[in-house]
């Protein structure tokens, strides 16, 4: 144990006489540590609440708190007296110089065996979350377990302690410096998922033709909801790496892929990249790009136009499922739609969103559609 | 055979810490399962061994020395008395390397069997094709090989090996995962540890063990089959029975054949893209009417030869890449540049006209007209498709033509595509006319 403490008790006559420099003499009491607290609500610091009990005696006492080989925040160090607040007073604290210790100095108007909780922000020790899921073959739902690790890297051992999350009940755990611990902290079953192709006009190539010998992958995510339909919706859904597997129907799984989760509030939605779809493939095409509207100064130099502008996008599904895809489009600028011959959601102010149904492959090819939007965009300046 | 993985049990008495003692069981692995990946360097493995517990808690280490397993991936799940098994937790022990220790509840004393799962790199497979064009070149046999690479320092004996098809999302590398001097890292920056292996230590086969091989796959009636199927957005091959592929190996294996693939023998010819020469492709579908479609083609290299003359010469043809391609989707095979079919565009006639003047008496805008003759020769025995692409750089143009090249199709804003076919040793000669407008002239141009 690196964290070390003693109480030195002195005569209140003699402090005042000899004054507190002395007062670092007499060894009376090493408290051992009673109950240990490790709270890791607080995913950038993890504090440490542990109970001792403290011998003092009547007058003013002193009590050196000092650890080594590990990281702690001295600010950070608070005492909380326990069972004789209205008697026991923390007059001041002492920093030695040139020592990672402390000193208490407490008034008590008894003798008493005082317990304490001393709390202190500890270094390199903290918690991770992963998730685990297993999809069904028809991919309409997962089998969710998360997994809790903790990492203790403190230098500080801890044999048994209370762990406290920042929701659920505590649980004893003991944990040696150097040790990472994997445990299950839930488990849900069954949870609905949605799955999600998405296609960008800003991010992925338009005409995979023109690239050299290239698939276009659309990303492909899962999208799960943290809320009570789903069996979840407790608490937050903390961040941290998941990784996706299916069920291949023949008793075993397939990998799907892994993402990152940032946390997930309870009503809010998680999504998962799992991987790419090269069965969905987008061919965007401008079509069209002109000027119109065109005005002119004096000088007959042009500072306004409208323009005039197409884009085709045919999109194939050689899938032998039927998908929708979310087709996200940029128009930036003032604009107005001419004619757009599927429905959209305008995002905002430049962004068009198209929820795009496709059909199974047929036995004539794939599922085609296409997509033609005519728009203006108004009052641009040369 | 050598086990990187080890499993030891060890009995509870000792309470949570991970002395080795009290050794009861080292269980074999019963079956062994690979789902190999070429989209990422992973693999997923999954063997069912039978522990042997006992009631109340149980230990149970597992140790990865030499090998490329990432710890974070490592599963274990009983499968059989359903609820009378908890796995409560998995511990990375402080100051060694390479071992895990599960913490079992039990509440059967006896045989169970388990499942346990973990991701490894170095295990590899790709694709690669042979395609057989017969003399006239209107069909063609291609046949399909996967090769399956074990670098994993892991021996795999009677393994079920199956290989996915696609492309899946990873955010780290399996192989630097396995690399970690701590399974999750530590919040602390710590030094680069060395690599967990510097390289598979290199296995060599006896003689006698490789020809013993062989007799044994010769002795197999046909080659083995692989069935496919469709999963989520990939395509999982897994290859009948089971192989053993020992560490620092690589099998080859046939996945399909497909005789008399019709093609079409395409040409392109696109100045921009290509520059002046004309690139040869082989057309066809991945489509029953071509033999194929049953499932898509993963990527991978082909190697085109063509029969030569008879008592089945070859000679080489060229190669190519196939890129995947779903069922029911073109292919197209770039063979590379083609001397015996030429494209000749030529500027024959240049004009301006139309000018317009601004209010200084400068020009403002005019039309460029243009024309051109292009001379198309097919100097092969056999028919070509072509396509000629030509850009104009605006989209202010308009098309007339002249001759007989059919009519141009409008492939985007600035490009005209022509598609021709030729039949053998002819030549074809076509002319067309591009208005351009520049300037102000621009603002006269309709669609």
């Amino acid at each position: 144990m690196k964290v070390r403490m003693s109480v030195l008790t002195a005569v209140v006559a003699v402090l005042i006489v000899i004054g507190a420099a002395e007062a670092r003499i007499k060894l009376v009491a090493l408290p051992e540590r009673a109950a240990t607290v490790i709270r890791l609500d607080n995913p950038a610091a993890t504090l440490i609440e542990e109970e001792r009990v403290l011998t003092l005696q009547k007058g003013l006492n002193k009590v050196d708190f000092s650890w080594k080989a590990v990281s702690i925040d001295s600010d950070s160090i608070r005492l909380t007296v326990l069972d004789h607040p209205e008697d026991v007073t923390l007059l001041n604290v002492s920093y030695p110089p040139n020592e990672a210790a402390l000193v208490w100095e407490i008034a008590s108007s008894g003798d008493y065996a005082e317990t304490v909780r001393i709390s202190y922000l500890l270094s390199n020790i903290d918690r991770l979350v992963t998730y685990k899921a297993i999809a069904d073959k028809a991919e309409t739902k997962v089998d969710l377990k998360s997994y809790l690790v903790l990492r203790n890297f403190s230098g500080e051992d801890f044999a048994n302690a209370r762990v406290l999350l920042d929701y659920g009940d505590s649980f004893e755990q003991g944990i040696a410096h150097e040790e990472t611990k994997q445990m299950l902290f839930l488990k849900a079953d069954g949870v609905p998922i949605t799955k999600v192709w998405k296609w960008d006009s800003a991010t992925l190539p338009w005409d995979a033709e023109k690239l050299n010998n290239e698939n276009v992958g659309i990303p492909v995510s899962y999208r799960i909801v943290n809320d009570k339909k789903s069996g979840l919706g407790e608490f937050s859904l903390w961040g941290g790496k998941a990784r996706l597997f299916q069920d291949d129907g023949r008793e075993s799984t397939i990998f799907l892929g892994e993402d990152g989760s940032a946390v997930v509030p309870v009503g809010e939605k998680m999504e998962l990249y799992i991987g790419d779809s090269r069965d969905i493939v987008v061919t965007q095409r401008k079509m069209q790009d002109s000027r119109i509207n065109v005005r002119k100064n004096n000088r007959g130099d042009v500072i306004l136009f409208d323009t005039d502008e197409v884009i085709t996008a045919k999109i194939e599904n050689f899938k032998d499922s039927p998908a929708v895809l979310t087709m996200i489009q940029h128009i930036d600028g003032q604009w107005d739609m001419a004619k757009c011959n599927m429905k959209y959601e305008r995002k905002d102010a430049f962004t068009l969103e198209f929820e795009i149904e496709l059909p199974a492959r047929g036995a004539d090819g794939p599922a085609v559609k296409e997509l033609e939007m005519h728009y203006h965009r108004r009052n641009v300046r040369q | 055979m050598k086990l990187g993985t080890y499993i030891i049990i060890i009995a509870t008495v000792t309470c949570g810490a991970w002395a080795k003692v009290d050794l009861t069981t080292l269980p074999e692995r019963e079956t062994v399962q690979l789902t190999i990946y070429n989209s990422a360097d992973l693999t997923l493995v999954r063997e069912s061994r039978p522990l042997t517990l006992k009631e109340g808690a149980n230990s149970l280490q597992f140790s990865w020395e030499n090998t490329l397993i990432d710890p974070t991936s490592l599963d274990m799940l009983p499968k059989a008395y359903a609820g009378q098994i908890e796995i409560s937790e998995l511990v990375y022990p402080a100051r060694v390397r390479n071992l895990g220790l599960w913490k079992i509840d039990s509440e059967v004393s006896g045989k169970v069997p388990v499942e346990i799962s973990y991701l490894t790199s170095g295990l590899t497979w790709r694709a690669f094709y042979m395609g057989t064009l017969t003399a006239d070149e209107k069909a063609m046999r291609l046949q399909g090989y996967v090769v399956v690479t074990n670098n994993s320092g892991e021996d795999y004996e009677n393994a079920q090996t199956r290989l996915i098809v696609g492309k899946v999302h990873m955010i780290d590398e399996i192989a630097a995962l396995a690399r970690r001097q701590y399974p999750y890292g530590s919040p602390i920056a710590v030094p680069r540890a060395p690599a967990a292996m510097a390289a598979a230590p290199a296995r060599t086969l006896a003689r006698g063990a490789v020809m013993e091989m062989a007799v044994m796959d010769t002795a197999a009636a046909k080659p083995k089959e692989i069935v496919k199927e469709g999963l989520s957005e990939y395509f999982l091959y897994t290859i009948e029975g089971n192989e053993t592929i020992p560490t620092g190996w690589s099998k080859r294996l046939p996945s399909f054949e497909a005789d008399e693939v019709p093609v079409v023998n395409l040409y392109k010819y696109e100045e921009e893209r290509y520059g002046p020469q004309v690139i040869r492709f082989l057309s066809f579908k991945n489509n029953a009417e071509h033999k194929l479609g049953e499932t898509p083609i993963p990527g991978g290299v082909l190697k085109v030869y063509r029969n030569a003359g008879g008592a089945q010469h070859l000679s080489y043809t060229g190669q190519s890449a196939f890129k995947y391609i779903p069922v029911d989707e073109d292919v197209e095979l770039s063979l590379g540049a083609a001397a015996d079919i030429v494209v000749e565009p030529r500027l024959m006639d240049h004009a301006t006209e139309n000018y317009r003047f601004d209010s200084k008496g400068n020009v403002a805008g005019w039309d460029d007209v243009q024309t051109y003759r292009i001379k198309v020769s097919n100097t092969r025995d056999i028919p070509v498709k072509i396509e000629i692409k030509r850009n104009f750089h605006t989209s202010y143009w308009k098309l007339t033509n002249k001759g007989d090249c059919g009519a141009y199709e409008a492939e985007d804003l600035d490009t005209a595509k022509y598609t021709l076919v030729l039949e053998p040793q002819t030549r074809r000669t076509f002319e067309y006319v591009v208005r351009l407008y520049q300037g102000t002239r621009q603002e006269d141009w309709r669609k």
